[in-house]
Order: structure tokens, then C-alpha cells, then sequence
């Protein structure tokens, strides 16, 4: 392995080389005590880094505690700016969606007019100075002590104050923008007052709405969309992929919060579940493979027998599967129970052409659907059961292997980071059948190359799943320590570390458009030949692990003026022909 | 909920009494202008004669309002529906529903019944066109089985008329 290292290209630093699967580990160089204490050491950093440094951390979980600090924070923020309440403040922030810098450009625009269209008055007003009022609900007449009223002064008693309030918070999280009851007056009714007016269990409702509305209401965070779960997300748009992997260990896309895609984009995922979901499979299905009654027009599946159809009560009309005819027009002269001549002279003047085509058109594009819907859907089983299985591995198997091989826990962190990387490895495999089936069929070298590329996924995944299942029951069966329990060690966490490269390189590729095919196809138009793809797999699979890399500039050096590379599949032709002896597109 | 009076068939709350005893006796003494409480020993279901203000589409036409009201009224808004026929008017429906902000979200208890009138008559006073809303059919039908206004989810498209 170190000896090939030297044979990389200078730019594809991160590249695999033929033999990365080969069991061989990323530590083999490092032999001895020294180097194993060092692997230890690393290994033994807690999960957050694994998590960070897979996420590039542009995002961060907040917790309850967290949201809460955080909006006590804006709050404090904006009080302190422009000087006013901590209620005040709140009701500011609500109004523009809890951007602070919103808050800000729009009080120092025009304050007034923020202020008419908050309800925020500049000079409170107290309630009139008479020993009694009337309530503006109830009309009941009280002494002063007994009223209250918002900044306005507009007089009501406690009573319908508490009557109110708690309507309008059980009515929903329209209470965050509680107003005066007065229907002339706007002025807003502050938390401070919600707060003491109202039972201990609307005020708990009202802080909740107040809560939610922080991330809701906020472009910046989002609830993570995992039932029961609690985090928030806050997410700094910008900087990288939308994945975020929750605290509650769900991972799922910010941008449309559907369950991570990479490499998918949202549009395709959200396609893709549609059709998954769409009756228009059915549909689908139900075109390619049945035909209506022609009494009844209910549709029938003829899976077996002849073609004397009996369709169900109360029809049961009698008819012929292929002309659709009565078959009291039928009998022995018509071919029998097993062809009917009719239909083949009728398909001969071709009256059912058009039928037949769209009929097997349907059933073609069902079958390629079915194709990828099966791949996508057993990978998804697939990770559902290595989840469960990294699960048990935490709760029971860890604990046993800790004993049977005389090793601290914390030092068998490989393995559950082994499973974490096959989850994931599950995940992105389940969507690329998504990507190849929004594949243009026409792109021959893309579907080729993806093909490619996904096989090798594939296998160099059920390696490292293998090594995690199988080889590591051997180490949990053992009376005593294995000796070669280190060897094991060294095997997994070479292939968690090199699957997981993989698999990085596979996501940004096709995040790419698999553009290295495309570049190739450009570079050919402004004169350079390239030779991959040229029939000789070995040398195009020792690049195409380094996937989507863009071609460096040494490869436009060999442009001999011999070939022209095909603009589809990059093969390189022979200057005579006209037409690509790979895929037989006109130059 | 199932029938027009579904709203009202719950007993008013001691509160709602009180208040709406309060607001009829208000109404005896200062009636808004070109309304006509019909009597009844019924204080939760108020009948409500309307007459078109002089010089508008609607002036020499009399209409009847149906106001019932809820166990928590004024927390809660009256139902409030033209008994058919209804004034022909862009945001009444032919079964009696009024598209009107302040009888659903908008409703506030410190409003009443004499101002919910004078919102009513000012919104016939402002019509320039006698017709139906545009989805009055639709509306008409899917309102049969006696849906009361307040479960629509109404959307308050313009506030011109």
C-alpha cells in the first residue's frame, strides 16, 4: 500500500487505491506499543467529535434549556438596545420573527410607526382617576382597585380580564399576540400581565406557544422532526450540506426535513416519496397488467388459464382476454380456449397497436421503477436492522466483549463507531437507488460510472458489515482473550475509516452530477483526449475511486490529435470513425 | 354541532346572562338606528329587524337578523346569519352567512350586539353591486346539514364593501 501511495496523483491526496478494500487498514504503517496507545487515544474522544467532524458542524442542537437561554438572550439584547421593557422587548421580537437585526433596522427606520403596528405605547396610561369604572365586557360597575388595563388604560375588570386572557390562549398561539379587548385600541397585552392573570396551567400553555414560537417563527432553527423528540436545530445557512444529525442521534435534512438524502437533492427525495406514495403506481400497475371487464369495466388480473374470462358476480359477463369479445362469439373456429384468431387478425390490421404499446410502455416503466423501489427499500430495512443491532451491541454486547477480552469499554469505541458508520453507509446506499432511477437513461457513461461506483459501495460495505457481524462474534465466543483481538481491532477501524472515505468521496460525486463524466466530455471539445473509459477498467477504476474530483491539469498534456473522445461516454475513438464505437453517438 | 342553534344549545354561563340583560336593557333605551329588536322571552336567541339605510341599494328593504349566543358570551362570538332571504350583497351568502371579520377572528368582548348591527348595516351601506359572493353555490351546499358559520374558516378578502 505505501508503495502505491507514491503513484497518486498529486491532487487526489484523499483518492483510494485499487486496494483499499483489501482488509489492509488505514493504521498498518503504524506497528508497536507506542502506536496503538496513540489509536487508542483517539479513538477514546467522545462521540460529539465523531459527530462534528462528520457534520462540519454548521449547525448546533439546542436542547429546552438552550431555546430558553438563547431567547432570554434576544430579549436582553433588544431591551438593552433600544432601551425599553423586557415585555416590550418580547413583543418586538415576536412581531419580526425573533430577528434581532430585523428588530433593530426597523425601530431606528421609523420607531413610531413600529411602535403603532406592535401596540407599543411610548407613554403608558394609567387608569382613570375615579373611585369607580365600568368594566368594558361585563359592564358591571367596580371600585378603581379592582380594574385593570393594558399601557392603554382601557378599564376591565379582573374578572373578564382572566376570562379573556385564558380564551384566547386555549384558543391557540394567536395569545402571543394578545391585544386590548377595546376594539378601537391596538395597544398589545404584555406577558408580565398574561402571566399573573391566568391559572398556573394557561400560563405553562402560554409559555409553551412563547417557546415555540422562538424556533418556529425563527428562520434560523427548526424542531427536530423525530417523533418525540425535543432538540431544536439551530442551522447556519451557507456553509455546507443541510444534513444534521440530532442529538437524539435522527438524522434528517434542514432544508425540507425530510430524513437525510445526501446524496439526493430535496426536490428529487420529495419526487421520489411521491411516487412511492402516488396512486398513479398503482395505476401504473394496474394498466400494464389488467384489462377492464368490457361489461362492467371493473379491471381484472388474468394471471393463469385460458382465455375464457368469467368476470365476477353479479357481472359475470363471459368474455375472450385478447379480443375482448363475448365468447359466445367464440368456440372452435376462433382457435379454442388458448388463441383467438380474431385478435390476431384484428393486431394484424393493427387495431390494437396503440393499446398494446401504451400497455407495455406501462408495464416497462414499472418494472425499472420496481427495480430501484426494491434496492431503496431493502437498504432502508437494512439500516433499520443494523440500527437495532447497534443498539444491542450497546446495551448488552459491549459489556460482555469488555469482559471476555479483559478491555475497558472505552476502549472498544470502534466498534460502535463501526455501526454508526454502516447506518450511515445504509442511508446514503438506500438513496442512491433514488439517484439512479432520475438517471437519464440516454446518459450511457454517467449510468455506467454510477453503476460502477455503487457496486463498489455496495461490496465495500458489506465488508466492513461482515467484519462487524460475523468477525466479531468469533471475539464474543471466547472463553479466554483472543491474541488476535488487537489484529481485530486494527481491521474494523481500517475499514469503518476507509468505507466512510469512500462513501464521502461516492456522496460528493454524485452531489456533482457525476461532472467528471462531463468534464471529460468537455475537455474533449477544446481539443484534449483523454483515455478514460477506454475499454481498460483497470485504469479507470483506480481513478474512479476519487470520484468527482475535477480533472487536473496534467491530463490535458496528452493530446496526441490521434482520438476524439465521444461527448457522451468519453470513449475514445479513432480519428476515422464518425460514430463512438462505444455508445454509437454521431460525433 | 349540526344544527343553526347548535351554538346556543348549551345555557348561557351567569356571566353571559348578566351582560345580556345589561346590552337589552342599553338597547331599549338607545336602539342603534334603523334596527328593531323583535321581542321574545328567549334572551339567547335575539331577532333582529333591519332596515336598509335611506339612500343606499338597500334603503326600503327590511331584513332579519338571528343573533344566538354562546354558553361564553362575550369570550365567545354570537352567531350571527340573515334568516333567507338575505340582502343580495358580495359577502352575505343566499343562506344567510356573513362574511365578516369581527363576528369570527376579529370578534372582542368589549364589542356587542348594537355594534355588531352597526358593522352590518355599514357594510350593506358600502355595497355598489347587489350579487352573491362568487362561490355562494358551493359555499350554499357545503353548508348544508345546518353547518353553522363559525366552524368555516373564513378568509377576509377585501374590506372595500
Amino acid at each position: 500500500m505505501d508503495s502505491e501511495d507514491d503513484m497518486h496523483d498529486a491532487n487526489d491526496a484523499e483518492s483510494l487505491d485499487d486496494d483499499f478494500y483489501s482488509g489492509e487498514t488505514a493504521m498498518d504503517s503504524d506497528d508497536g506499543d507506542a502506536a496503538d496507545y496513540e489509536f487508542i487515544d483517539n479513538d477514546s474522544d467522545d462521540s460529539d467529535d465523531l459527530l462534528s467532524r462528520r457534520s462540519q458542524q454548521n449547525y448546533t442542537i439546542l436542547n429546552e434549556a438552550d431555546i430558553h437561554l438563547r431567547q432570554e438572550d434576544d430579549i436582553m439584547k433588544i431591551s438593552s438596545i433600544l432601551s425599553i421593557s423586557h415585555v416590550a422587548a418580547a413583543i418586538l421580537l415576536r412581531h419580526y420573527n425573533w430577528s434581532v437585526s430585523k428588530v433593530n433596522d426597523e425601530w431606528f427606520a421609523d420607531e413610531e410607526k413600529v411602535r403603532r403596528v406592535v401596540g407599543l405605547l411610548e407613554e403608558p396610561r394609567a387608569l382613570p382617576n375615579v373611585k369607580e369604572l365600568t368594566c368594558g365586557i361585563c359592564f358591571e360597575v367596580y371600585p378603581c382597585d379592582s380594574m385593570s388595563s393594558a399601557a392603554c388604560g382601557h378599564p376591565f375588570c379582573v374578572t373578564c380580564w382572566k376570562g379573556y386572557i385564558s380564551t384566547s390562549i386555549n384558543d391557540g398561539p394567536g395569545c402571543l399576540t394578545l391585544r386590548c379587548p377595546d376594539p378601537s385600541c391596538g395597544a398589545a397585552v404584555g406577558q408580565d400581565m398574561i402571566v399573573s392573570m391566568v391559572s398556573h396551567d394557561d400560563a405553562e400553555k402560554y409559555q409553551r406557544y412563547f417557546l415555540r414560537s422562538f424556533v418556529e417563527d425563527n428562520r434560523k432553527t427548526k424542531w427536530c422532526p423525530a417523533p418525540g423528540c425535543d432538540y431544536a436545530v439551530d442551522f447556519i445557512v451557507g456553509g455546507g450540506t443541510f444534513d444534521v444529525t440530532c442529538g437524539c442521534s435522527y438524522s434528517f435534512c434542514w432544508n425540507c426535513t425530510e430524513e437525510a438524502h445526501r446524496p439526493v437533492d430535496c426536490d428529487t427525495v420529495s419526487k421520489w416519496i411521491m411516487k412511492n406514495s402516488a396512486e398513479s403506481e398503482n395505476m401504473n400497475w394496474i394498466l400494464a397488467n389488467s384489462k377492464p371487464c368490457p361489461k362492467c369495466k371493473r379491471p381484472i388480473e388474468k394471471n393463469q388459464g385460458c382465455m375464457h374470462i368469467t368476470c365476477t358476480p353479479p357481472c359475470k359477463f363471459e368474455f375472450c382476454w385478447l379480443c375482448l369479445g363475448a365468447w359466445s362469439d367464440h368456440g372452435e373456429r376462433t382457435g379454442g380456449f388458448y388463441a383467438c384468431n380474431r385478435y390476431e387478425a384484428a393486431k394484424q390490421e393493427g387495431v390494437y397497436d396503440d393499446t398494446e404499446k401504451r400497455r407495455e410502455m406501462a408495464k416497462n416503466s414499472l418494472e425499472r421503477y420496481t427495480h430501484y423501489y426494491e434496492r431503496w427499500a431493502t437498504n432502508q430495512s437494512s439500516r433499520q436492522k443494523a440500527l437495532a443491532d447497534l443498539q444491542q451491541m450497546q446495551s448488552t454486547h459491549l459489556e460482555k466483549l469488555s469482559d471476555k477480552q479483559c478491555q475497558p469499554e472505552s476502549q472498544l469505541k470502534f466498534i460502535t463507531e463501526a455501526w454508526l458508520q454502516i447506518v450511515e453507509c445504509r442511508r446514503v446506499l438506500k438513496w442512491t437507488y433514488a439517484y439512479g432511477y432520475y438517471l437519464p437513461e440516454r446518459e450511457h457513461a454517467k449510468r455506467q460510472f454510477f453503476e460502477y461506483l455503487q457496486g463498489e459501495a455496495e461490496s465495500g460495505l458489506e465488508r466492513l458489515h461482515q467484519c462487524a457481524e460475523k468477525e466479531l462474534q468469533t471475539h464474543l465466543n471466547v472463553e479466554s482473550p483472543s491474541k488476535d483481538f488487537n489484529e481485530f481491532r486494527m481491521k474494523l477501524a481500517g475499514l469503518t475509516s476507509v468505507t466512510r472515505n469512500y462513501f464521502e468521496n461516492l456522496v460528493r460525486a454524485l452531489e456533482n452530477g457525476l461532472s467528471d463524466v462531463d468534464g471529460h466530455g468537455g475537455s474533449s471539445r477544446t481539443g484534449g483526449t483523454r483515455t478514460l473509459g477506454a475499454g481498460s477498467s483497470k485504469s479507470r477504476s483506480s481513478r474512479s475511486k476519487g470520484a468527482a474530483r475535477s480533472s487536473s491539469g496534467s491530463r490535458a498534456t496528452d493530446d496526441s490529435g490521434q482520438h476524439w473522445s465521444c461527448e457522451y461516454c468519453t470513449f475514445a475513438n479513432a480519428k476515422s470513425a464518425t460514430v463512438c464505437q462505444m455508445c454509437q453517438q454521431r460525433r | 354541532m349540526t344544527s343553526p342553534s347548535a351554538s346556543s344549545r348549551k345555557a348561557l354561563s351567569k356571566i353571559a346572562t348578566n351582560r345580556l340583560q345589561k346590552e337589552l336593557m342599553e338597547w331599549q333605551v338607545n336602539p342603534p338606528a334603523g334596527f328593531k329588536h323583535k321581542v321574545t322571552d328567549n334572551l339567547q336567541r335575539w331577532v333582529i329587524e333591519v332596515n336598509g339605510a335611506p339612500g343606499t341599494l338597500y334603503s326600503n328593504e327590511t331584513f332579519q337578523l338571528q343573533v344566538d349566543f354562546p354558553e361564553h358570551y362575550p369570550m365567545e362570538a354570537p352567531q350571527v346569519i340573515f334568516i333567507p332571504p338575505a340582502p343580495l350583497h358580495p359577502h352575505i351568502y343566499s343562506n344567510g352567512h356573513i362574511c365578516l371579520d369581527i363576528l369570527y377572528d376579529s370578534w372582542s368582548p368589549a364589542m356587542t350586539v348594537s355594534s355588531v348591527c352597526i358593522s352590518i348595516l355599514s357594510m350593506l351601506s358600502s355595497s355598489s353591486t347587489k350579487q352573491r359572493p362568487n362561490d355562494d353555490e358551493r359555499y350554499v351546499k357545503n353548508c348544508r346539514n345546518g353547518r353553522s358559520p363559525k366552524e368555516t374558516r373564513w378568509w377576509f378578502h377585501d374590506d372595500k364593501v
